[in-house]
């Protein structure tokens, strides 16, 4: 009976075994924190967001096999997380593949994906944003300066 | 000796086996892929919250950086190391677990409450600093030192994922001072009856996972 030999699997698995991985794997999880801080700070252009992906992935994937087990737990255990990384996978592309593909004017103005101007960011022309006047000037930020002009930068 | 309807208690150290499942070993081994699947849940629960960071930070690049240095870092840090050394401290509890150590086992689990109790305390400094300066959400935002297009949207998505997971962190302490006082009371944790603390301590090695995403992802842009 298969069940039970994977219960049998598991539960030999999950006998009992020293506690030194468990410090190893929180030495490890400081070192890649501190690494993760380090090259965060230095703001690296281009790859900062795959380095930062990469040591949180490599620092979940410890926790997952090493504190949470999944390395004694196999079988179906590890189907149910392969399948539920697979969905986040999916589910992040799809939404970006669209806003990357969509017809510029249809993407939200002042992003850059469009030419339209953000108007809660044009001055005189919200409540909420008062005392913006100064603040506007002086931040030097890529906002597009005026109304619709196609920009030819675009693409 | 005849006791409750629930069958025989437990001897010390012995888990209760429901009729249903053939040994203790099937029984685990249900409970473990029963926690798999819950977990898998709150994954993609999460996972929602991250496409809108992905979708707009993917939109307004700029603001998302510019916000995101606003954001205490060394604060963002402490809280890093605070919650990772929680979560070692939550899997000594299930080793000691395993060894019968029932007294270690609301040690480590006390540890644990305490450091999530840090966390909570110090995020609710970062919040408060959040509020003074108009760091706040969608309409809400006015904050001057950052006025591009998509700042606000940086501050949603802010709140609403560390809300979250803030939320978590609460229904973890929860979850582990029940433990906790189940190994003070009675005494039962032992090599043949551990799942309830790792199941526990699971949840609270989500919390942690989570966080180790959203940390690089909210304060190191």
């Amino acid at each position: 009976m298969s069940v039970a030999n994977e219960s049998q699997q598991e539960a030999h698995n999950m006998e009992h075994h020293g506690a030194g991985r468990y410090y190893l794997v929180w030495g490890a999880l400081l070192v890649l924190t501190l690494a993760t801080v380090l090259t965060g700070r230095m703001h690296i252009p281009h790859f900062a967001l795959v380095l930062a992906l990469v040591i949180a992935s490599v620092k979940g994937t410890l926790v997952l096999l090493f504190f949470m087990h999944l390395i004694d737990h196999k079988g179906a255990n590890r189907l149910v997380m392969a399948v539920s990384f697979l969905f986040v996978v999916l589910l992040l592309i799809l939404p970006i593949a669209d806003f990357a593909t969509r017809f510029r004017p249809s993407n939200p103005a002042g992003s850059h994906l469009s030419d339209l101007p953000d108007l809660n960011f044009i001055e005189g022309k919200t409540g909420a944003h008062g005392g913006m006047g100064g603040a506007h000037g002086g931040t030097g930020q890529a906002a597009p300066g005026g109304h619709a002009a196609p920009s030819p930068s675009g693409h | 000796m005849s006791s409750s309807a629930h069958g025989a208690v437990a001897a010390p150290g012995v888990a209760r086996l429901a009729q249903h499942f053939a040994s203790l070993e099937v029984q685990n081994h249900a409970a473990r892929l029963g926690m798999w699947l819950f977990l898998s849940t709150e994954i993609l629960l999460f996972a929602g919250l991250f496409v809108c960071y992905a979708s707009y930070r993917f939109l307004f690049p700029e603001a998302f950086a510019a916000a995101s240095r606003h954001l205490d870092l060394t604060m963002g840090t402490v809280n890093t190391v605070v919650l990772i050394t929680s979560s070692l401290t939550a899997a000594l509890a299930v080793h000691y677990a395993k060894e019968g150590k029932n007294n270690l086992v609301a040690l480590m689990f006390g540890l644990t409450i305490a450091m999530a109790g840090a966390f909570l305390v110090i995020k609710g400094f970062e919040y408060s600093h959040k509020f003074h300066e108009g760091a706040l959400p969608g309409p809400h935002y006015r904050m001057e030192a950052v006025q591009l297009p998509g700042v606000q949207l940086y501050f949603t998505v802010y709140f609403l994922s560390t809300g979250l997971h803030a939320f978590h962190v609460i229904i973890g302490m929860s979850v582990l001072v029940w433990l906790m006082i189940k190994a003070m009371r009675e005494r039962n944790f032992g090599p043949d009856n551990y799942v309830a603390v790792e199941l526990g301590s699971m949840y609270w090695h989500l919390v942690d996972l989570v966080w180790i995403f959203l940390f690089p992802l909210l304060y190191l842009i």
